[in-house]
């Protein structure tokens, strides 16, 4: 299977989104309990992070094996409960962990696509 | 998506097939979550055709692909994870062993002083030593003065003292102690300071 330009471009995209989404999803629960449709729509929002929403599920999914979140079923004015996603003690550990290095990985990242860099050792 | 007497339940079994290489507690719970998503948006926009809410749920097979990817290395059709899951595996033998092995040896010696006693205490330490610097629990570092302190050490102290041609007795217990407690030092710094 060979993918097209486009296929590789998206690919770029989706890389990234993939490593970060998770601590998205946590920092979308930073402040209070989410339930899955609400989280679905504040990623399609964002735009960069907007993916088939089905995909998160099994994200979900993990992060509570993994003991990040933890969720409880809240009755709801309109329709049926909602399952509701709370960060857990590790789970927040996990996002502070994340605020605290992405800066460094941001910056590093547009320093190496913005600053021109000499061929040799000349340092202008 | 085709037009069908009920477009969810088709949506679901598309997802159930495309995932049934899922264990069967992560394919119900998947399908569960799916299935309370439609409902809520449902509720949430009653005025939204159901292709819709299914086409924004995106791709069964995508999503079940997700699902595969998420449940780890030990599935078939999860190749995104078996990757990354073989060097896991290297190296991932309990830290408590390569610490028992290189610190058992000496005392193994000590019992068993006459051959082989000595070659497996050698091959003990041998094997200690590996397994100390194939671990993921430790840094080069500390791998690299772990086995100084653990190994090389004791070995050299050992060939140093029967090259000397010194008496077997009480110095030679003495010694040997004095060695024992080195190693069970360094092994207890290896165990503060080993990674989970």
């Amino acid at each position: 299977m060979e993918p097209g330009d486009s296929t590789k471009q998206a690919r770029a995209a989706a890389q990234l989104r993939k490593g970060v989404l998770e601590y998205c999803v946590l920092a979308l629960m930073r402040d209070r309990p989410r339930y899955g449709v609400e989280l679905l729509h504040a990623l399609e929002e964002s735009g960069a992070l907007a993916t088939s929403q089905g995909t998160v599920y099994p994200l979900l999914s993990r992060l509570r094996r993994d003991d990040l979140v933890t969720t409880t079923w809240q009755e709801s004015a309109s329709g049926p409960p909602r399952r509701y996603y709370a960060l857990t003690d590790s789970g927040r550990a996990a996002l502070d962990e994340f605020t605290r290095v992405w800066p460094g990985f941001r910056n590093a990242v547009d320093a190496f696509l913005t600053t021109p860099h000499p061929s040799t050792g000349d340092t202008q | 998506m085709k037009t069908s007497a009920d477009p969810v339940r088709d949506y679901l079994s598309a997802v159930e097939r495309e995932g049934s290489a899922l264990p069967a507690d992560r394919r119900q719970e998947l399908l569960a979550d799916l299935a309370e998503h439609i409902e809520v948006t449902r509720a949430e926009r009653p005025d939204a055709p159901i292709g819709e809410v299914l086409a924004e749920l995106g791709d069964p097979r995508t999503i079940a692909a997700t699902a595969l990817a998420e449940a780890g290395s030990a599935l078939p059709g999860a190749p995104a994870r078996s990757g990354a899951g073989a060097p896991l595996r290297r190296g991932k033998v309990h830290p408590l062993v390569p610490l028992l092995m290189l610190t058992l040896s000496l005392p193994f010696m000590m019992v068993f002083p006459d051959l082989p006693g000595p070659l497996f205490g050698v091959l003990f330490r041998i094997t200690g030593a590996v397994l100390l610097c194939t671990s993921v629990h430790w840094t080069a570092v500390q791998k690299t003065t772990g086995v100084l302190l653990t190994a090389v050490l004791p070995s050299a102290v050992i060939a140093t003292w029967n090259l000397s041609g010194a008496p077997a007795g009480t110095p030679s217990l003495v010694a040997n102690l004095i060695t024992l407690a080195l190693l069970a030092g360094a092994a207890a710094w290896l165990w503060r300071v080993r990674r989970a």
